[in-house]
């Protein structure tokens, strides 16, 4: 091989043509597809995400008419406040802190459940396992993209809605989990 | 033999300026029509790269199909980002990058790249030859048999002529490596063509 062979190469390469007519007609696929609106990736996703949320804001409600009508109006508790200055690991996961926290809480909220009814019992825990799985999902989802500040305020909302149902479930005290457990 | 080659491989002969001015010209108004989601204005400017968009899709997958999914991949997404053109670069180059990226992604995503080796191998003629004059479609086939990051680079680079620099950031790879992938894709060409008894 030598470089004369090698520049010969290169010249007869841009002698080769550029411009190759596909065999067939490709605009009609493309009309098609841009006559859709356009949608993002995640849109399926988010949309689940968010019938998720519903459905589980829903549950919690009735969760929390079933274990705590008898609770004082007006004392909701700023869950926000909580989160407000939560570290966020990779920025989905909730710091370790948190985590513990969290985990001390769901201990409790098994003794907890024990002094309710089994039907009531059956209710929470279903309903539990519907948070859970959607924090689960949302955590996968933002893996593949950390920067989804749509999927981000879609998880905190739905750990929102876990301590909702554990704080309901338990009567537990927001000292359980104070700014300083996270 | 000449002449015809002159014709087929140059993009702008002297011949052609005015045609190319007024193609200029139709080309802005498509492009700001096709911003205000005028599909009709982006059916001509469709009409006017899409030759050269499936080429370099075709260079690049050496398969027909993928090149065919990878070229209305690549103008659904043209039609998608056109409100973020601004005529910064030309609007040839511009969807030249987005014609690179969809074949890029689909290989990613896609294991069919060894199948189409295979194929390849097997057939007598690449599809991408077919443009082609009689004595350059043993090049093109030999491109075509390419190891695909050598063959990225030779194509960006030999054929559409694009610097080093513009088919690294292409590519998403260094300056340095595209031009070790061209070395590597001249040395197995050259070895490709003298075991066909091809003198270029």
């Amino acid at each position: 091989m030598n470089e004369k062979h090698e520049d010969k190469l290169i010249s007869d390469a841009k002698r080769l043509t550029t411009r190759i007519s596909p065999e067939r007609d490709l605009w009609p696929d493309i009309a098609t597809a841009i006559a859709q609106p356009s949608r993002s990736r995640w849109t399926p996703m988010l949309a689940q995400a968010a019938a998720v949320i519903l459905l589980v804001g829903a549950s919690s409600g009735v969760t929390y008419l079933a274990v705590n009508d008898d609770a004082p109006p007006g004392e909701v508790i700023t869950l926000d406040r909580l989160f407000q200055q939560a570290s966020f690991g990779g920025l989905h996961n909730l710091g370790p802190d948190f985590q513990d926290a969290r985990s001390n809480l769901a201990s409790k909220l098994d003794q907890e459940l024990l002094r309710l009814s089994p039907e009531v019992r059956a209710g929470v825990e279903e309903n539990l396992q519907v948070i859970r799985d959607a924090i689960t999902e949302i955590n996968g989802a933002l893996e593949l993209e950390p920067n989804n500040a749509l999927l981000q305020k879609i998880l905190l909302k739905t750990y929102h809605e876990e301590l909702r149902v554990m704080r309901d479930v338990g009567a537990l005290t927001q000292s359980v989990m104070s700014r300083n457990d996270i | 033999m000449a002449a015809l080659l002159a014709a087929e491989t140059s993009d702008y002969s002297p011949a052609m300026v005015s045609v190319t001015q007024q193609a200029t010209m139709d080309e802005a108004t498509w492009i700001a029509r096709a911003q205000r989601s005028d599909a009709q204005a982006f059916e001509s400017l469709y009409r006017l790269h899409v030759d050269r968009i499936y080429g370099l899709c075709l260079r690049m997958t050496g398969n027909v199909s993928e090149a065919e999914d990878c070229t209305q991949e690549a103008f659904i997404q043209v039609w998608n980002q056109l409100a973020k053109f601004r005529g910064d670069s030309a609007f040839a180059t511009w969807i030249h990058r987005i014609a690179v990226n969809a074949v890029l992604g689909r290989m990613r995503k896609s294991r069919r790249e060894q199948d189409r080796i295979q194929v390849a191998t097997e057939a007598s003629t690449s599809p991408a030859s077919v443009g082609d004059t009689a004595n350059l479609r043993d090049l093109s086939d030999a491109v075509d048999r390419l190891p695909q990051g050598a063959r990225h680079v030779f194509v960006l680079y030999a054929i559409y002529g694009y610097s080093h620099e513009e088919a690294g950031n292409m590519l998403g790879i260094a300056t340095g490596t595209s031009k070790a992938q061209l070395h590597r894709a001249r040395r197995l060409l050259a070895q490709q063509l003298k075991q066909e008894g091809f003198e270029a």
